[in-house]
């Protein structure tokens, strides 16, 4: 069996240990009911991570049209101040946030250990159904419209908490491993 | 003039929207007008563009290796039981 691997996987995926408990006992469920589907194409591990991944997806798809009140709560007072902390009034960079220049370079930092600590770190530091719509862009890297169809989100809105998201990820990730 | 410039000049908030609506959709001629004139003009903004499309690349590459040496092993055997229990 790979019931540890495929819940390694989902709670790297959902940062929740109950959800990830869930979805692999479901995913088992699923595999037993269609085993008849499974046809010895691909190894049994890839179909049961096959699984396993359309309901990480349903998740996030589910966990972002309802998410919990307090979830509801924090991201909503994050509509209020999230712009203003890194624009003026007028839409100019306020002094303080301007983003300085970093050394880039994908590849290296995704093999270090300590800097994906500090992206885990940061993402769970983002409303979770931000953190959603992250996951759901780049997880499968569909289209936006097709997205905002699932999220029944208008594109305006999308491409809002996307922006959002993406800009206190670059502040996260400047104060947390560029500056120290 | 003042309505000039809010018309033909975008502000720093709006350049960088702008940018992130370019990765979902195509943007209107005018937007990317605007966002060229606005990019050649502001250094700041150019940074945030790289930096932009740096974290898609690292968000994209995060979510999608399957790469088991990034994430921790963990043995659950509560969970192996209750699986088993199920059938």
């Amino acid at each position: 069996m790979y019931a540890d691997n495929l819940y390694s996987w989902a709670l790297f995926k959902t940062s929740s240990k109950e959800t990830a408990e869930d979805l692999v006992q479901e995913t088992f469920m699923a595999a037993f009911q269609n085993f008849g589907k499974f046809k010895g194409e691909s190894n049994s591990k890839t179909w049961l991570f096959a699984i396993l991944n359309n309901k990480i997806s349903d998740y996030h798809r589910n966990h972002y049209c309802n998410p919990t009140i307090a979830e509801r709560k924090q991201s909503e007072s994050w509509k209020d101040v999230s712009n203003d902390v890194f624009f003026d009034s007028i839409g100019q960079w306020r002094e303080d946030q301007r983003p300085f220049d970093w050394p880039l370079g994908a590849e290296e930092y995704l093999d270090n250990d300590e800097f994906n600590r500090v992206l885990l770190h940061c993402m769970g530091k983002l409303p979770a159904n931000w953190c959603s719509a992250l996951q759901l862009k780049y997880l499968e890297e569909k289209k936006g419209e097709i997205i905002c169809q699932e999220l029944d989100l208008s594109p305006t809105n999308f491409w809002q908490i996307l922006h959002r998201a993406k800009l206190q990820l670059r502040k996260c990730l400047e104060i947390n491993w560029f500056k120290s | 003039m003042r309505k000039f410039m809010n018309r033909w000049i975008l502000s720093c908030k709006k350049a960088t929207e702008l940018m992130e609506k370019r990765l979902l959709m195509d943007l209107s001629w005018k937007e990317r007008l605007l966002l060229f004139m606005h990019t050649s003009m502001c250094d700041v903004c150019r940074i945030y563009k790289q930096q932009s499309k740096w974290l898609d690349e690292v968000l994209f590459r995060h979510f999608n290796d399957q790469n088991d040496k990034k994430i921790t092993f963990i043995e659950n055997d509560d969970l192996k039981k209750r699986i088993i229990s199920n059938f």
